[in-house]
């Protein structure tokens, strides 16, 4: 059996392969059925699962920035642009929190970028998408792209993006009208998440998805919504990178509104320039009394808003932030200073109005004025006093004290406070700029709140001189002159005289508000008005050597305050006093007198009188305006060139 | 008399349309359908290498070598490659060796020697262990008695052990495989078979705690939940089903498969071509790529049971088979039916040493086609 077995068997032997090679085709062909129905499975019945997949895989829905809107001045002149340049971008996402450090160190012995640089980005990118990109650098400038182009390959999730940036070209002169812009930092987002979730709005937020950037004062602040536009999609396919390989569908964004504004920025320039010359701190409004729009809104010292939108810099941030000059303080709209004798008018006016005093009354000046059983003299500025008969008018030119001193303590704080009011004192000017302050316009709940003590009728006396408790913003200064050159009309002030609207050839201008005062009898105004007149002539004004010699009727009235409290028994020294103690210099006013196109308020620090040191520069730049926009009252143009025409006759 | 009817045969099959053909050796259906294959893997090539010519012209030249290496083993007559079994096949043993001991590594594995070239003998063990074992039963009564069964499977797993400590798990199975076909022609019953697979269930947990490595366990887990790892094991899985899946019945087009275009697809052009293939020519290209398997298949087996003696039908089914075993589990691990193994799609995808080796097993076969009328027996 075990032989038999044994021997080769060719027959059996063929019919064995021959059904085995049966079975194995059977198994292969079954085996190719699975393959094929896993397929069909894959294929036909997931099909739209792993199609859906696949579509995910490749598509990104990418917001896109719409384009900020410009701002012009008056004229036409641009004031804040967009500018491309190329920024040095990062995906958080694509390079991965574990790398993401190394990254950055690598990035910036690469491209010079400094530790706030460095700490600003990772600051921003901590609570926004990680699918997003944030500029770590802008403005790189063409070596550095070149740079970065060469050695992209070790640098996964970077990219260097052209993108439109904020450029204001003439940023020094405008920064405290217009504002500033830079990165949307932690509070900003949420801020914005906040307002969604009390409102259930939440497109806002998505409104902001591509946006790096928002206006962070002044105007750009103010006009945020308006200025941004509203952001567009983008289906892109993107490779496994997340590279953009195209662009399949698009939404457009909608650019921001342009702005103009009812600034003269020729005025702006000017104003800046005579403050720097003077060498003063200070600040100068102009407003346009027939609508209340500003003409110049200047705050020396300034600095360049350019600096902050691209992420500024260890070392000029702080250089800014510790220069004792504070060039970031917003003088014209946030600086409240003692309006010292410039209210004057405005007091002498409410006197009248009220009755407690009429164009007749006169007062004896010795030099001072002291209350009943009361030993303190409260002095005049002119030490031998301005004699025997000042009646209102004269009070205002020469600016006696001692007429005021009396003038308050008739009126008292209430009727005051009120009064006051009325020219805008102690509240916003309503002007489109956040951060304004409203100064302090005292009454005896104020002090009761604020100093937790009564009020008594000392305080009254230095109100009389626009000083005490009394503070005001070089705005309201200015806008209180208006009031005046208005014949009693008080407009909110306003910096943005119309918007474009998106189709660029419409626009919008936004409402102005104003508000009469309580005149009375008409005629006080106008004694108060011819006062601040004689104010800028002489004999007795103390702004005449400023207008001396001005082709122009202006109307207006200078001041002087006290930084430094002076004893009983000491007088200001002007050569020997620390600079920082040294009187505020003030001036409002108004030309031309007749038919008053601007009103102006300039306030400096420290820089001794009012008459001497404000008044010109208010002069100057009343000229300047006038001249510029062929304002110059046309009387005196005509007897100018008869007189020419009479001498050529001779 | 027996020459007269070998002409005719000769005459009848192929001498009317291929006499070119006959006289180098080569079979023309086969011919045909390793040519359509590897036109068919060009194509999917080209797109999956991001339309590079330059890798085009690179996998010409591989195919054009695996040709000539084809022609050249066709032109020996079985017999002749009977007679060498033995040879290469202890000369692959001693390769194997030598690779363990002083190996150049790659990836963690050791597969590699150099001589002169760099080569990996167990390619080479491929060829040697089918012909070897073939060689063994050719001239024992078959079925095989218990004792040669004995025999036979030793020869099988010497060098499969070996190949599995490189570690290559991929390449051991299959080189197994292709010694078990052989046992399997030669006709073990079935009652072995049966206890042999029942056997093996036993096996599989002691594999899993005692041979298989790590990464490997990993790659069984990841297959039987992708989920587990899906940026890192499982995104291969992901991926390439993703794109099979997407293609649908008619696929997104040559040259316009997002998955692979966009690069989310990983080894797109090497082990992962299949996923290319399904998503951009669907299900239809599946079919076709599948036919074309089957045609080569049935003809290999076809060939085989048209040889003339004991080893040539051996030997054909059983590199036939393996051919099959290759391209089921390239296909099964890409459509996610079997864990990732590494190994390529025969004669479609792109790459080198696998290729040169299944184009001389189909020199084999064209071998054991055109010599019949020179065998005697």
């Amino acid at each position: 059996m075990y032989k038999k077995q044994a021997v080769k068997d060719y027959g059996r032997e063929i019919s064995i392969f021959y059904v085995r090679a049966v079975v194995a085709l059977v198994i292969v062909v079954a085996l190719l059925l699975v393959l094929l129905f896993r397929q069909f499975k894959l294929q036909i019945l997931n099909y739209e699962a792993y199609q859906t997949q696949s579509e995910n895989n490749r598509i990104r829905i990418r917001p896109v920035a719409p384009i900020r809107g410009l701002i012009f001045d008056r004229n036409g002149i641009l004031l804040a642009e967009n500018r491309s340049i190329f920024a040095l971008e990062i995906t958080p996402e694509i390079v991965g929190k574990k790398n993401m450090d190394e990254t950055l160190t690598r990035l910036s012995e690469l491209l010079d970028i400094d530790d706030k640089q460095l700490s600003d980005f990772k600051e921003q990118i901590k609570f926004r998408s990680k699918y997003k990109s944030y500029p770590i650098k802008s403005k790189l400038t063409e070596d550095q792209v070149a740079i970065f182009s060469v050695n992209r390959h070790l640098f996964r999730g970077v990219t260097v993006e052209a993108r439109l940036e904020r450029y204001y070209p003439h940023g020094e002169d405008v920064v405290h009208a217009i504002g500033r812009m830079s990165a949307i930092n932690k509070a900003d987002i949420e801020k914005m998440e906040q307002e969604a979730k009390v409102t259930q709005d939440f497109s806002k937020l998505k409104n902001y998805a591509a946006t790096n950037k928002m206006g962070k004062l002044g105007l750009e602040k103010y006009y945020e919504e308006i200025l941004h536009g509203f952001v567009g999609q983008e289906k892109v396919e993107t490779d496994v990178r997340g590279r953009v390989v195209k662009v399949l569908e698009r939404q457009d964004p909608v650019a921001g509104q342009n702005l103009y504004l009812h600034l003269d920025y020729a005025l702006q320039k000017r104003a800046n320039q005579l403050l720097k010359e003077a060498g003063a701190r200070g600040a100068v409004v102009a407003v346009n009394p027939v609508n209340g729009g500003v003409l110049a809104l200047v705050s020396q010292p300034s600095y360049d808003p350019n600096l902050f939108t691209g992420g500024i810099s260890q070392a000029n941030f702080s250089a800014l932030i510790n220069s004792e000059e504070r060039p970031l303080y917003n003088r014209a709209v946030q600086g409240t200073y003692p309006p010292a004798s410039t209210i004057k008018p405005h007091l002498a006016w409410l006197g009248l109005q009220q009755g407690v005093i009429d164009e007749r009354t006169r007062i004896a000046d010795p030099g001072w004025f002291s209350l009943p059983n009361n030993k303190h003299r409260y002095r005049d500025w002119k030490p031998w006093g301005h004699g025997a008969t000042m009646r209102v008018v004269d009070s205002i030119i020469e600016s006696c004290d001692t007429f005021f001193y009396d003038l308050s303590v008739r009126l008292g704080i209430n009727r005051i406070h009120e009064g006051m009011q009325q020219f805008g004192f102690g509240q916003k000017t309503g002007l489109d700029i956040v951060e304004e302050k409203q100064g302090i316009m005292p009454s005896r709940s104020w002090k009761k709140a604020n100093r937790n003590e009564p009020w008594y009728t000392g305080d009254t006396v230095n109100i009389g001189i626009g000083q005490g408790f009394w503070t005001a913003t070089p705005l309201q200064l200015a806008n209180s002159s208006a009031v005046f050159a208005n014949d009693g009309i008080r407009f909110d002030l306003q910096l943005v005289k119309e918007f474009q609207n998106e189709d660029r050839k419409t626009s919008n201008t936004p409402v102005m508000s104003a508000e009469q005062i309580v005149t009375g009898d008409g005629t006080w105004l106008d004694t108060i008005k011819e006062a601040m007149r004689l104010s800028t002539l002489p004999p007795l004004g103390t702004a005449k050597t400023a207008f001396d010699g001005a082709n122009f009727s202006a109307a207006g009235k200078t001041g002087t305050a006290q930084v430094k409290s002076i004893a009983q028994d000491e007088t200001y020294d002007e050569e020997n006093i620390e600079d920082k103690f040294k009187d505020n210099a003030l001036f409002i006013g108004y030309a031309p007198y007749e038919n008053p196109q601007i009103a102006i308020a300039v306030v400096m620090e420290n820089a001794g009188g009012g008459g001497g040191n404000a008044a010109p520069i208010a002069r100057q730049l009343m000229e300047f305006y006038l001249q510029n926009n062929d304002l110059l009252p046309k009387a005196i143009a005509i007897s100018e060139s008869s007189a020419k025409q009479q001498a050529s006759l001779d | 008399m027996l020459k007269s009817f070998n002409q005719n045969a000769v005459s009848n099959t192929h001498k009317a349309k291929s006499s070119i053909l006959w006289r180098l050796h080569l079979d023309a259906p086969l011919l045909l359908g390793l040519i359509l294959l590897m036109m068919f893997g060009l194509l999917v090539i080209y797109s999956a290498g991001g339309e590079s010519i330059d890798l085009i012209k690179r996998q010409v030249v591989r195919l054009g070598f695996g040709m000539a290496v084809m022609l050249v083993i066709a032109q020996i007559p079985p017999r002749i490659l009977k007679m060498w079994a033995p040879v290469l096949y202890v000369g692959a043993i001693g390769f194997l060796l030598a690779v363990l001991l002083f190996g150049e590594s790659s990836k963690g594995a050791q597969r590699w020697i150099n001589v002169g070239i760099r080569f990996q003998p167990s390619e080479m063990m491929k060829i040697a262990m089918p012909m070897m074992v073939a060689w063994y039963f050719a001239e024992k009564a078959l079925p095989p008695s218990f004792k040669h069964l004995i025999v036979g499977l030793t020869l099988v797993m010497v060098p499969t052990i070996m190949i599995m400590m490189q570690p290559d798990l991929g390449t051991s199975l299959l080189i197994a495989s292709s010694g078990f076909f052989i046992i399997f022609f030669a006709g073990i019953r079935w009652r072995y078979l049966l206890s042999a697979a029942f056997a093996g269930l036993v096996m599989v947990p002691i594999m899993w705690f005692f041979v298989m490595h790590e990464y490997q366990k990993g790659r069984v887990l990841t297959f039987l939940n992708p989920e587990r790892d899906p940026l890192g094991a499982g995104y291969h899985i992901i991926q390439s089903q993703i794109a099979i899946g997407s293609g649908g019945v008619s696929g997104k087009g040559w040259l316009k498969g997002t998955q692979s275009q966009l690069e989310f697809l990983p080894e797109r052009h090497t082990d992962f071509i299949f996923a290319v293939l399904g998503e951009e020519f669907g299900l239809i290209g599946v079919a076709v790529l599948l036919a074309l398997y089957l045609f080569i298949i049935v003809r290999g087996l076809q060939i085989s049971l048209q040889a003339q003696d004991t080893f040539s039908r051996l030997l054909g089914a059983a590199i036939t088979l393996t051919f099959f075993v290759y391209l089921f589990v390239n296909i099964g691990m890409v459509s996610g039916l079997l864990p990732v193994v590494g190994l390529p799609l025969p004669l479609v995808s792109y790459g080198g040493t696998s290729m040169v080796t299944l184009l001389a097993g189909f020199g084999i076969l064209m071998s054991i086609k055109t010599h019949r009328r020179l065998h005697s027996r």
